[in-house]
C-alpha cells in the first residue's frame, strides 16, 4: 500500500525516459502516443487507489528504510492524505486527457513533448504527496522547469518565447523566495519534515518575527505559481501562447498546486507555530484573494482572445480558492478542495475545447474572427456552454458544491466578502464563456467587420497548425466531455464531500497528525459533517447560472465594447499593468512580498 | 555567530532583484537571477555553519566531534543543480529570442509584441 505513491512518480518518470529513448528510433507517432497515454492511465489508477486507501488513514512511506526514531524524523517521507492523493489524481486525470487530445493535434509533436508531459506529471504527483519541505521545493522546481519548456515548445514563434521568458523569470524569483523561507525555517528548527516542523515550532509559545518572514516569503513564492494578484501577471502571458492542451494543465492543476502547497504548509507548519495569533494571516490572504477575483473577472470579460480569457479566469478562480483556504477553518479548507477539483476538471475541459477550435480553424482564437464559424460543431458547442455554466456554479457540478462549503466556513464580515467575491468571480467568468459560445457556435451578437475577419487580431507566432474541415476528431471530443462528466460526478458523489471534510478535519489537527506520522500513535480526528447543499445553495447556484446567462446576453446585445469613460479608463489602466515586461512583473512580486511581510509583522506586534 | 553572512545574503537578494527589475539586456537579467540565487546559497550555508567546527566527515572520528551541519550543504548542492537547469533553459530561450526578435532589450521586445 505504501508503495503506491512512490510507484506513481516512478511510473511517470520511467515512461518519460522510455518515450525519450524511443523517439531516437523515429517510431510511428502512434507508438509514442500509446506509450505516454497508457503511462498516464497507470498513474491515474495508482493515484486513485491511493486516494481510496488514504481515506482509511494517512499512507506513509519512508524512503530507504530511514524510519523516525523516538519521534524524530531522520529520512524523507511521502505522507499521503486524501487531499494530497486527490490532487495527484486530478493531475493524472488532466494529463491523461491532454495526452489523448494531442493524438490528433500538434502534428509536430514527437517524443520530447510526451517526455516533458510525463516528467511534469511525475513532479506534480510528487509535490502533492510529499511530506518533506525541501522535497516539496525540488518537485516544485522540477514542475516549473517542465512548464517553462512546455510553454516555449513552439520555439520558432515569437509569442511562446516571450511568454516562456516572463513565466520563467517571475516563477524563478518566486522559487527563490520559497527557498529563502525554507532556509529560515530549517535554521530555526533543524528539521525539514513538514509535521516535525509544525511540532517543533508549536513548542515555542511565542511566535517571532522569523516565523512571519518565513511565512511571507514562502507564501509569496507559492502565490506566484497560483496566479494570485499581485503575483498573477505571468499567467495571461504564458497561458495565451503555450500549446492549448498544456494550458489545460497549467490552468487546471499547475496554478491550483501552488494553492495546495500553500494550504498544506500553512496548516501543517504555520498554524501550530502561530497558535492563537494565527488569525493575523487571514485578512491579508482574503484581501489578495478578493483582488484576484475582481481583476481576473474584469480582465476576462474584456478580452477577445479565447485563451487569454480563460487565462484571466484562472486568476479569478485561484483567488476564489485562496478565499476558502484563508478562512483557516476546516470546512473552508474542505470547500476549497472540492471547489478546486471541480474547477480544475471544468477548466481543463474548456481549454481543450478551445484547442479543438484551434485545430479546426488554424490558430485564430479571436472571438470576433470566429463569430459564427462554429455553427456546424454542435457537440463541441454544447460542451463549451455546459463548461461555462459549470464555471458559473450550476448544480450539480463540483464547483457548486465546493462554493457552498466555502460559504459555510465563513461568518461575519468575512462571509459577506467571500460570498460576494464567489458570486462575482463565477458569474463573470462563466458569462464570458457563454458569450463566446453564443458568438462562435450560434453566430449571435455583433458581427465582425471585414478587416477583423481577414486578419483577426492574431499576434504573430500564435498560430497552431492550419485549419481543416470535417467533424471534430473523437480523440478531442472525448477528453472535453469526459472531464465535464467527471466534474459532474464529483459534484453528485457524497463520498467526495464527506471525504474532503474528514481529510480537512485531520489536517486541522497538525500535532495529532505529527504524532501519527512520527510515532505511529493513532489519531482520532473529530468528525465534522458537512450537510449536502440545501435549498438556499441550490437557489444561489441556479441564480448564478441564470445571472451568467443574462450577463452573456447583455454582452451580446451591446453593439460595441462599452464607451463609458470611467470604465474605459479602468480597462486601459488594468491592461497597461499587464505589460509583458519581466521587470515590471518582478517589481510587483517584490512589492507584494514586502507588503505581505509588513502587514503580518504589524499584526504580530 | 556573526550577522555578516546574513547581511551578505540579504544584500545579494536585494541587489539581484534590483538588477532583474531594471535590466536592459536579457543575458544581464538571467545573470541577475543567478545573483538572487547566490543569496540562497549564502543563507543556507550560514544557517548550518558553526565556528571552529570540523567538516562533517565522521569516518574514524569520535562521534561527538563538533561539525558543521551537512544537511544544508546537501541542500545547497541540490539548489545548484536545480538552478543550473533553470539558467540553462532561460539562456536557451534568450538565444532563441535574439534569433526571432533581433533584440535582447526587454523594453524593445515589449514594443515589438504590441
Amino acid at each position: 500500500m505504501s508503495l503506491l505513491g512512490p510507484l506513481a512518480v516512478a511510473t511517470a518518470l520511467l515512461g518519460a525516459a522510455a518515450a525519450l529513448s524511443l523517439s531516437v528510433l523515429r517510431p510511428p507517432r502512434i507508438v509514442l502516443d500509446a506509450l505516454a497515454t497508457s503511462c498516464a492511465a497507470v498513474v491515474l489508477g495508482l493515484t486513485t487507489s491511493l486516494l481510496v486507501a488514504s481515506g482509511r488513514g494517512p499512507v506513509i512511506s519512508w524512503f530507504g528504510g530511514w524510519l523516525p526514531r523516538r519521534g524524530i524524523a531522520l529520512g524523507v517521507d511521502f505522507a499521503v492524505d486524501p487531499l494530497g492523493a486527490g490532487m495527484a489524481a486530478l493531475a493524472a486525470a488532466l494529463t491523461l486527457a491532454a495526452l489523448v487530445f494531442i493524438w490528433r493535434a500538434l502534428d509536430h509533436a514527437h517524443g520530447l513533448l510526451h517526455a516533458l508531459l510525463l516528467v511534469f506529471l511525475a513532479a506534480m504527483v510528487g509535490l502533492a504527496l510529499t511530506g518533506d519541505l525541501f522535497d516539496l521545493f525540488v518537485f516544485f522546481e522540477l514542475m516549473s522547469v517542465c512548464a517553462y519548456a512546455l510553454t516555449a515548445f513552439r520555439i520558432e514563434d515569437q509569442g511562446p518565447l516571450q511568454g516562456a521568458l516572463v513565466f520563467a523569470v517571475t516563477n524563478t524569483v518566486g522559487a527563490f523566495l520559497v527557498l529563502t523561507g525554507i532556509a529560515l525555517l530549517y535554521g530555526r528548527t533543524g528539521t525539514l519534515n513538514l509535521v516535525q516542523l509544525g511540532m517543533t515550532l508549536h513548542r515555542h509559545p511565542h511566535p517571532e518575527g522569523l516565523v512571519v518572514v518565513a511565512f511571507a516569503s514562502i507564501a509569496a513564492g507559492l502565490l506566484v505559481k497560483a496566479g494570485v494578484a499581485p503575483f498573477h501577471f505571468w499567467v495571461a502571458d504564458a497561458e495565451t501562447v503555450a500549446p492549448t492542451p498544456v494550458c489545460a494543465l497549467f490552468s487546471g492543476v499547475l496554478a491550483p498546486l501552488g494553492l495546495y502547497a500553500l494550504a498544506r504548509i500553512t496548516w501543517t507548519v504555520f498554524l501550530p507555530a502561530l497558535g492563537p495569533r494565527a488569525s493575523i494571516i487571514t485578512w491579508p490572504l482574503l484581501a489578495m484573494g478578493t483582488a484576484s477575483v475582481v481583476i481576473g473577472s474584469l480582465m476576462c470579460w474584456w478580452q477577445r482572445n479565447l485563451k487569454r480569457q480563460l487565462a484571466f479566469s484562472t486568476v479569478a478562480h485561484s483567488g476564489l480558492i485562496l478565499l476558502g483556504v484563508a478562512l483557516l477553518r476546516p470546512v473552508g479548507l474542505a470547500g476549497a478542495a472540492v471547489y478546486l477539483l471541480g474547477y480544475g476538471l471544468i477548466k481543463g475541459s474548456l481549454f481543450l475545447s478551445v484547442g479543438a477550435l484551434m485545430h479546426r480553424f488554424g490558430g485564430r482564437v479571436d472571438e470576433d474572427a470566429l463569430c459564427g464559424q462554429g455553427r456546424g460543431l454542435r457537440g463541441l458547442g454544447v460542451l463549451t456552454a455546459l463548461g461555462g455554466l459549470g464555471l458559473a456554479g450550476l448544480p450539480p457540478f463540483a464547483a457548486f458544491v465546493g462554493k457552498s462549503m466555502i460559504d459555510r466556513g465563513a461568518n461575519g464580515p468575512a462571509l459577506v466578502l467571500v460570498a460576494a467575491a464567489a458570486v462575482l468571480g463565477s458569474v463573470v467568468t462563466g458569462a464570458t464563456v457563454l458569450r463566446v459560445a453564443a458568438r462562435v457556435y450560434l453566430g449571435l451578437g455583433r458581427q465582425p467587420t471585414g478587416a477583423v475577419h481577414r486578419h483577426g487580431s492574431r499576434r504573430p507566432g500564435e498560430a497552431e497548425p492550419e485549419g481543416r474541415s470535417g467533424p471534430v476528431p473523437l480523440t478531442m471530443l472525448v477528453p472535453v466531455g469526459g472531464l465535464l462528466l467527471a466534474a459532474a460526478v464529483a459534484g453528485v458523489a457524497a463520498p467526495v464531500r464527506s471525504g474532503a471534510a474528514r481529510a480537512a478535519a485531520a489536517v486541522a489537527q497538525p500535532v495529532a497528525m505529527a504524532q501519527l506520522v512520527l510515532d505511529g500513535r493513532p489519531m482520532t480526528a473529530p468528525a465534522i459533517t458537512v450537510a449536502a447543499p440545501d435549498a438556499a445553495d441550490w437557489v444561489l447556484g441556479l441564480g448564478s447560472a441564470a445571472a451568467a446567462v443574462a450577463l452573456a446576453g447583455a454582452g451580446l446585445a451591446a453593439a460595441a465594447p462599452t464607451r463609458a469613460r470611467g470604465s474605459r479608463r479602468l480597462r486601459n489602466g488594468l491592461r497597461s499593468l499587464h505589460s509583458g515586461h519581466p521587470g515590471d512583473y518582478v517589481t510587483w512580486i517584490v512589492v507584494g512580498t514586502a507588503a505581505l511581510g509588513g502587514v503580518l509583522g504589524l499584526g504580530l506586534r | 555567530m556573526t550577522v555578516l553572512p546574513y547581511a551578505v545574503a540579504v544584500w545579494l537578494l536585494l541587489v539581484g532583484l534590483y538588477g532583474v527589475v531594471t535590466s536592459r539586456h536579457l543575458v544581464h537579467l538571467v545573470v541577475c537571477l543567478a545573483v538572487v540565487q547566490s543569496s540562497t546559497y549564502v543563507l543556507l550555508l550560514a544557517v548550518g555553519y558553526r565556528s571552529g567546527a570540523l567538516p562533517p566527515v565522521f569516518a574514524g572520528e569520535p562521534a561527538h566531534i563538533r561539525a558543521v551541519d551537512p544537511v544544508v550543504q546537501a541542500l545547497t548542492l541540490t539548489d545548484v543543480v536545480v538552478e543550473a537547469a533553470v539558467t540553462a533553459l532561460l539562456l536557451a530561450i534568450v538565444v532563441q529570442i535574439h534569433k526571432r526578435f533581433g533584440t535582447l532589450d526587454p523594453d524593445r521586445l515589449q514594443r515589438l509584441r504590441r
